[in-house]
């Protein structure tokens, strides 16, 4: 998956904004919450091979307030910082293992539900969702990571 | 090829970025700037679903049926199904019409005075996001009203069969629901010697009121009832709204209690619009 089209992670985001609009309500009523789109988005610049340009994250985080019917500006302001903190610790990260990164994925998804919740969601603002999101995001990353060890064709260049 | 860190020029790009967004962000939530082109991206998308529908799935559908032998059956399931609800929600006026009218002379002369030839306008649910009715503040649902005239529906009552659903607050081609349960909304409601003004709490099914002993002595129960007071000037009085389902003491003298709703916004595909005087 290195350097994705435009149109192509266009097309994913949609995606992964319907399945998210499918899951949520379900999810939620079990306090998890997993933001598969902001996910995909923070995923496709991890894994590019270049640096990504900020407008070419606020633009996609614009195109996500639209489509998701958020506030908007907010998923830009959240994407155009993932973006940076990625793009800033990019090298740092081949350092990582892979449960340093799946961590870090998780505390980053945990941070976009906690940031979003503020301005969607304050009057029940809720800690519990963010706890149980943040231990069941951790695993589910370290479930999938580990597929491609039994799966290996799986594997994302 | 590696990947550099931001250099200074790319940091203030970013800088700009947020502080845009940030700015967006303020523009949006304080003065609904872009209310309307949202409103109209969702018009689009749900006029476009609804042809891709008609074109790809529709013929298919229609096919099966055909081939089943039973469309006539079916359409005629349809008709009634809707024909159902429809009587649903005229019972639910009827059974309570000295609620919504004083007499039948008051009726009468509403209906005559805005030209009605029935109570209430059917509607079908177009688009509803279950998932920020689940996990947010916001709670809208968009409507398809069947409805020839050219009305305004614009602070229209929506009811279905189990009882009031919200108001209208944005009427184009899809009508859109601000519900009861909305942090934005607030509904005057009443019981015994209690008013109070119900505001959304952001929950399904669940509206807040907050009172003061000094004001409002006597007690409020767990189960208790409460009605629409018709003081707003949108909802009809005396319509049962939901019962008490918590109570909590913020501080010695104010007492805040939740109301669980009767009616609920996911029990029916058909709703009714009130038309406003």
């Amino acid at each position: 998956m290195n350097n994705i089209g435009y149109i192509k992670l266009l097309v994913i985001i949609f995606i992964a904004n319907f399945l998210e609009s499918f899951l949520a309500p379900i999810l939620v009523k079990v306090y998890i919450n997993i933001p598969i789109t902001f996910l995909m988005f923070s995923f496709a610049i991890y894994k590019s091979r270049f640096n990504t340009n900020a407008l070419y994250a606020f633009l996609f985080g614009l195109y996500v307030d639209f489509i998701s019917s958020s506030p908007i500006g907010l998923n830009a302001a959240l994407f155009s910082m993932m973006a940076y903190v990625i793009n800033s610790y990019s090298n740092t990260f081949k350092l990582f293992s892979v449960i340093q990164i799946c961590m870090f994925f998780s505390g980053s998804a945990t941070f976009y539900i906690g940031f979003s919740h503020l301005f969607i969601n304050l009057e029940n603002f809720s800690y519990l969702i963010l706890f149980i999101s943040l231990i069941f995001n951790t695993f589910l990353f370290l479930i999938i990571s580990m597929l491609r060890f039994y799966f290996p064709s799986l594997t994302i260049k | 090829m590696s990947r550099v860190a931001p250099t200074s020029g790319s940091k203030a790009l970013y800088f700009l970025c947020i502080t845009l967004s940030a700015f967006l962000l303020y523009l949006d939530i304080n003065y609904k700037s872009f209310e309307r082109a949202k409103n109209l991206y969702k018009s689009f998308t749900i006029s476009s679903s609804y042809l891709v529908k008609r074109i790809t799935i529709d013929p298919f559908s229609y096919i099966y049926k055909i081939s089943k032998e039973k469309t006539k059956l079916i359409e005629e399931n349809k008709k009634l199904k809707q024909e159902l609800d429809n009587s649903y929600i005229t019972n639910f006026i009827l059974s309570r019409d000295s609620k919504f009218f004083i007499d039948d002379e008051a009726i009468k002369k509403f209906l005559d005075l805005n030209k009605i030839n029935k109570p209430f306008h059917l509607a079908k649910i177009n688009s509803f996001d279950v998932e920020k009715y689940f996990c947010c503040s916001q709670h809208r649902m968009f409507i398809k009203i069947f409805n020839d005239k050219d009305v305004d529906f614009i602070g229209s009552t929506v009811i279905n069969n189990q009882g009031i659903l919200g108001q209208i607050i944005y009427d184009e081609s899809i009508a859109e629901i601000l519900l009861l349960t909305d942090v934005s909304h607030v509904i005057p409601i009443i019981s015994k010697n209690h008013f109070c003004n119900a505001r959304g709490s952001g929950k399904p099914g669940v509206i807040t009121c907050n009172y003061s002993k000094l004001i409002w002595p006597d007690p409020v129960e767990i189960g208790q009832e409460f009605f629409s007071s018709g003081m707003g000037g949108i909802y009809p009085s005396n319509i049962l709204i939901g019962y008490v389902s918590s109570i909590t003491s913020l501080d010695d003298t104010n007492i805040n209690f939740d109301v669980h709703l009767v009616s609920d916004p996911l029990k029916s595909n058909f709703i009714g619009v009130l038309e406003t005087l």
